[in-house]
């Protein structure tokens, strides 16, 4: 008896939202529209926009923030990319990022989806496991370097302590040229909390018949990972792949804080092996003086961008089967 | 409606911009205000020590108010650019030595005016950090150095010369393995600023600015970047790449400057060390850091911000100021304020300090050329001639330096 009344009340209120929207707006509405989606816009205008526009204008100049910007039309864009003596380590920065992305990417999104199955299959404890694992996310970035340059320690790092119990030598992690792009995608790799939150909402999204039903049909836990799991968590990962990558290529604070402790080597770690793009994009903004530069070098990683994102789309697959 | 509220926001917006950059501009009422911008005090007592000699100033300029705005080191470069971008720089401030060229060279800043002060009167490296194009266009207000560190220990008595702090890094090394003779410089931003002090103790220079030469492929400059690679052998990168490792007694020696002194007393109060002067090759040499003063070219009272900053420096008030800012005195006859038992080595070492060339591109060459010739160098994968010769082409061309 029950069921039917709630459905008609919910009726009701429908048609009357109906009637409501379509009376004629009045000037009221108008006013308060605008007033909610002000704060929203005028962020989007001053903050977003109107900076991301002038860095277009800029990266046309020769500008160093103080004088008044001259007109060199394409100059920066075709030195940044052929002229070795300005510019001697683009190259570099252009290749220490893709690695890097290469390498914690795919890291970051294994690490989170382990995380993120052990967390779904305990009964007990699962806040608390979650907090914790969650914790690198929201941890200052500046103490993450500090206690991270202290792991890596070559004499007193936990990390050759642990190396040493099974007999591998010690590395000189952060000054090995070498080691360095896998010693941070290692760092990445456990700030994965976001990817795994997100990884384990989509597992909570499995339906439990379709993990039964394989159960009945007789498939392993094996089997049942890689035959419902993971094809089902096809549009989580697609979304953690275009995301990570985004964010990796961007990489950043990280490897300032690790790479410029006491406030000294900013020049990006042994032999530039640590000097990502923006890093390098940073230090001729903010050190060398060559704004207009570093306005180019933004818009050609948006460019890049850009392109991997569509590259994406188009050829990974997107849709749980 | 839409364009009223949004105007009114953006107006809200530059505004409290504007306000928390603490912004200079001329003072209201009949008096003059100047405003002074400077880095945040290291110690309350340091704050007390400018509070006192601002008020000191405004005795003697009656009508006058001078506004300190102190700003986070780290953010002050950042923070003194955008105010230059938006016009709204102070009267004067504190500029890093390294900027004082570009500053100069595109108008930002003042020149000193002619009879402001007797040139004689200061140590001249810390002088030259405010030339460019050989004019002056600042004042020096404290200098500082960085000089040998060495555990007594291990090492009993100093190197003088490149000959015994080899041999000295190679005797520790050989009584213990676990031990490097010398936390040896990086070819990084850091040891590339600290590398022409080492040359200049080999009779050499980096540049000579004024004659547009590029001098670092020459002799001087590849026997002080042989000299690091040399001691390398007695100081393995393993070991000195350990968290402060001449602090925790597993490098022997180091180069560092006045500010560790402090922080090794009270972090490391067993290590039992010393400090002295660089050792050289054929004379005593090193290199030179600390603040200068400026007036930019948009202060509405110019020739008062200028005698603000001479009586900064000036013999009376010089030895308290450079104090208070981490360094020693600039003024010949300022007094020092009494230091440790460190602290005659460095002045020993500033009176033959150099100070870094005068090209507007210079932090950049230092980052971008040299740091990574010292460090090709350093790994072996280059001679020191051929990295010095190959980066001293480079900024040759980064320069436009070919004649």
């Amino acid at each position: 008896m029950a069921a039917p009344a709630l459905s008609q009340r919910a009726e009701v209120a429908a048609g009357s939202g109906r009637r409501a929207r379509r009376r004629p707006p009045r000037r009221r509405d108008h006013l308060v529209g605008w007033l909610l989606v002000t704060p929203a816009l005028v962020y989007f205008l001053v903050f977003l926009l109107y900076p991301a526009l002038s860095a277009l204008y800029y990266s046309f100049t020769d500008w160093n923030l103080r004088s008044d910007a001259g007109w060199v039309g394409l100059a920066n864009y075709a030195d940044l990319l052929f002229d070795d003596v300005k510019y001697p380590h683009f190259w570099r920065s252009v290749q220490v990022t893709l690695q890097y992305t290469l390498l914690a990417v795919p890291m970051t999104l294994v690490t989170a989806l382990v995380q993120a199955l052990l967390l779904n299959a305990i009964r007990r404890g699962a806040n608390l496991f979650r907090l914790l694992l969650f914790l690198p996310v929201v941890t200052a970035e500046a103490a993450v370097g500090a206690i991270w340059r202290w792991l890596y320690d070559p004499q007193y790092g936990l990390i050759n302590s642990v190396l040493g119990l099974v007999g591998i030598p010690g590395q000189n992690w952060l000054n090995t040229p070498e080691l360095v792009i896998p010693a941070l995608a290692f760092i990445a790799a456990w700030q994965c909390g976001i990817s795994m939150i997100i990884y384990l909402a989509g597992l909570k999204g499995i339906p439990g018949t379709i993990q039964e039903a394989a159960i009945i049909d007789g498939a392993g836990p094996w089997q049942r990972f890689w035959r419902v799991t993971f094809p089902m968590l096809r549009p989580t990962t697609f979304y953690l792949l275009v995301t990570g990558v985004i964010a990796a290529l961007q990489v950043f604070g990280l490897v300032y804080v690790i790479f410029s402790g006491n406030g000294r080597s900013v020049t990006g770690g042994p032999e530039q092996s640590g000097l990502t793009y923006v890093l390098h994009l940073y230090l001729f903004a903010f050190r060398y003086d060559a704004m207009g530069a570093a306005c180019a070098m933004s818009f050609i990683l948006l460019v890049f961008i850009v392109i991997v994102t569509a590259l994406q789309f188009r050829f990974v697959k997107q849709e749980a089967s | 409606m839409s364009r009223g509220l949004l105007t009114g926001a953006l107006a809200v917006v530059l505004m409290a911009g504007t306000g928390a950059c603490g912004g200079g501009g001329a003072g209201s009422g009949g008096g003059k205000e100047l405003t002074f911008w400077m880095y945040q005090d290291r110690t309350p007592q340091a704050g007390q020590v400018i509070e006192k000699v601002r008020k000191d100033f405004e005795q003697a300029n009656p009508g006058v108010t001078v506004k300190l705005v102190k700003i986070p080191k780290d953010d002050y470069n950042t923070k003194l650019g955008s105010a230059v971008a938006s016009k709204s720089a102070p009267d004067a401030g504190i500029l890093d030595q390294p900027l004082v060229s570009k500053y100069a060279l595109d108008g930002t800043i003042k020149e000193v005016p002619a009879g402001l002060i007797d040139e004689a009167d200061y140590y001249k490296g810390a002088l030259d950090t405010n030339r460019a194009n050989g004019k002056l266009y600042g004042l020096p207000q404290d200098q500082t150095t960085v000089a040998l560190f060495y555990n007594k220990k291990l090492v009993p008595t100093p190197p003088k010369t490149w000959d015994e702090l080899k041999a000295a890094a190679e005797r520790v090394h050989a009584a213990d393995a676990n031990v490097a003779g010398m936390n040896v410089p990086k070819g990084d931003g850091y040891g590339a600023w600290m590398f022409p002090g080492v040359v200049h103790g080999a009779g050499g220079q980096m540049v000579d600015d004024a004659a547009k030469k590029v001098l670092f492929d020459q002799p001087p400059a590849v026997e002080a970047l042989q000299l690091w690679v040399d001691l390398l052998k007695s100081s393995p990168r393993k070991i000195t790449d350990s968290d402060k490792p001449f602090e925790n007694g597993l490098a022997a020696m180091t180069i560092s400057g006045p500010w560790d002194v402090p922080t090794i007393h009270e972090q490391f109060p067993d290590l039992d060390f010393g400090v002295a002067p660089l050792p050289y090759k054929s004379e005593p040499a090193g290199n030179i850091g600390g603040e200068d003063s400026v007036v930019f070219s948009t202060s509405k009272n110019p020739d008062l911000a200028w005698k603000w900053l001479a009586f900064l420096a000036n013999a009376t008030n010089n030895g308290a100021i450079a104090d208070a800012f981490g360094g020693f005195p600039v003024h010949l006859k300022a007094q020092v304020v009494a230091g440790g038992p460190e602290q005659a080595a460095f002045l020993e070492q500033l009176k033959v300090a150099h100070a870094r060339p005068a090209v507007p591109q210079w932090i950049q060459v230092n980052d971008e050329i040299i740091a990574p010739a010292i460090e090709s160098a350093l790994t072996g994968k280059a001679t020191a001639q051929q990295a010095l010769t190959d980066a001293a082409a480079k900024t040759r061309t980064l320069l436009g330096w070919n004649g």
